[in-house]
């Protein structure tokens, strides 16, 4: 049995959705661990990773944007997705590379960047594998609410899957210096502060049929953390 | 069509999910002949299960039979192609040496098999529907078939899926060449403990770490609950199966709430 599938030119000229077909082949060895996508592969397959992650996030959030059946919303979700993954990434990648430096890993480096990145293709391979889900949730209600419990749900799954992947790679890593593990620790601590306010000011991805199709909320930047603990305190002072 | 039942038989005893070929990640159905069968047993269900919408006290109409044989299958092989492609991921990422392919056959095993079952008590459902008039009845006589059915496909899936990650732990671990680095104690990169100090290596066994078990049981009881969750609401979409006595003949009735809402404005009927 062929496990290792030879991989096709790039497509990077035919678009996101050619490039996506081209690397759809790809989408097993990546869950798999597989061919250029093992750990332990001499090449580090970086466009291969970014493509992936890029059609993939840019697919789903079409879909996630579809709820009100507002081809703007659509739009905005299919761009603000990948962004949210990009961004949230890029701004934790430095102090991920100190970290790594300080913990005497820095030869490790290049495995450590190739796991994180593997484990953010593979959370979006996952959202993207979840988008009929998504698609029966809207098709079944018109409850704002419900269709971002679905979302969340969604999220919730790709990310655990994401961390499955991470987890792949870190093995190896772990295995070979235990200080890895510190190091995959501080990674997803800093990723998930960032992460969860980038998504709170890049809101709305479902998109309020109630409210107009934009790409921001119309209200000023504000932080999740806050917002929540304003809001918790709120509830208290409102009850005592 | 005789040929088609040919192969369910064939299905029901097992011949296209050998433990052998499971465990090489191969399954050699014929694909398009046992979706045609699926589809064919549960519309002949369906059909059994639409005769109280033809034969109920009020607002009788010969449609639901029809509506009803093409809604079975149609609910089983939407809910395979809407979970599919998660199912898929879930596994792969479990190390599944079935392809996108094989998996899609094994999912179309197990549904075969449940809708051979569901099938087989069609006459039952007819008995009691010539012989009853109770709507309630006949949507808990229903429900229990289909669950009875759909326990037996799960039983079969999940030996299958036994079989499947078996085959994975005989496997030798393609990833256990070693980083190509020297583990030094004093080295900068290295721990800086003396060797009996420092952290025992993973056992580098030629098998993989963790046992097939697991694995084949968390995946599969992550497939059922997806599966579960997504049946039950495209159910709920495709609703009327069998046909309330009080409502005229539709086709599907209005969109809006879900399975799961109703399910808790039930639950909270039943206890207010």
């Amino acid at each position: 049995m062929t496990r290792a599938r030879p991989i096709g030119p790039r497509a990077t000229r035919a678009g996101a959705l050619g490039a996506f077909v081209e690397r759809a082949g790809d989408v097993g060895a990546l869950l798999r661990g597989e061919g250029e996508h093992a750990p332990d592969a001499e090449r580090v397959p970086w466009s291969s990773l970014c493509a992936l992650a890029f059609t993939s996030a840019l697919l789903h959030g079409a879909v996630v944007g579809s709820f009100g059946m507002r081809p703007m919303q659509s739009a905005f979700s299919a761009v603000k997705l990948p962004l949210l993954l990009a961004l949230s990434t890029l701004l934790c990648l430095p102090n991920f590379y100190a970290v790594n430096a300080v913990l005497g890993l820095r030869d490790d480096f290049r495995a450590a960047l190739r796991a994180v990145l593997a484990a953010q293709a593979t959370v979006a391979v996952a959202l993207l594998s979840e988008a009929p889900l998504v698609l029966l949730a809207y098709a079944s209600t018109t409850s704002y609410p419900f269709a971002i419990v679905a979302n969340g749900a969604c999220f919730a799954l790709a990310s655990a899957c994401g961390q499955v992947v991470l987890g792949r790679h870190y093995r190896r890593l772990v295995e070979k210096d235990p200080r890895h593990a510190l190091a995959r620790r501080a990674w997803l601590v800093l990723y998930v502060f960032v992460a969860i306010q980038l998504a709170w000011m890049l809101r709305p991805f479902v998109g309020d049929p109630g409210l107009a199709t934009r790409f921001f909320r119309a209200e000023p930047f504000s932080n999740a953390y806050v917002v929540v603990l304003r809001t918790v305190a709120a509830l208290f002072s409102g009850r005592g | 069509m005789r040929l088609d039942f040919l192969h369910v038989d064939r299905l029901l005893r097992g011949h296209f999910t050998r433990p052998d070929d499971l465990a090489r990640g191969e399954i050699d159905v014929p694909t398009r002949t046992l979706a045609l069968a699926a589809a064919l047993l549960g519309a002949s269900y369906g059909a059994f299960m639409g005769l109280y919408g033809a034969l109920r006290p009020g607002h009788a109409s010969a449609l639901q039979v029809f509506a009803s044989a093409v809604k079975v299958p149609l609910l089983f092989l939407l809910t395979l192609l809407v979970a599919f492609p998660s199912l898929y991921v879930l596994s792969a990422l479990a190390d599944s040496r079935l392809s996108a392919r094989d998996t899609l056959r094994l999912l179309l095993c197990a549904i075969a098999t449940n809708l051979a079952l569901l099938a087989s008590f069609g006459p039952v459902t007819a008995f009691f529907t010539l012989s009853t008039q109770s709507y309630a009845f006949m949507v808990v006589l229903d429900v229990f078939f289909f669950a009875t059915s759909g326990l037996v496909g799960l039983v079969f899936l999940r030996r299958a899926l036994n079989h499947v990650f078996r085959g994975i732990d005989a496997q030798p671990a393609p990833t256990a060449a070693p980083l190509h680095v020297t583990t030094e104690p004093n080295t900068p990169g290295g721990t800086g403990l003396p060797p009996a100090l420092a952290p025992a290596p993973m056992p580098t066994s030629p098998s993989r770490p963790r046992a097939p078990k697991p694995r084949a049981r968390a995946i599969f009881t992550v497939w059922i609950l997806i599966y579960a969750v997504v049946g039950a609401q495209m159910g709920w979409i495709l609703r009327p199966f069998i046909g309330t006595p009080e409502r005229e003949f539709t086709w599907f009735r209005e969109r809006g709430s879900n399975f799961f809402e109703a399910f808790f404005k039930a639950l909270g009927q039943l206890f207010s």
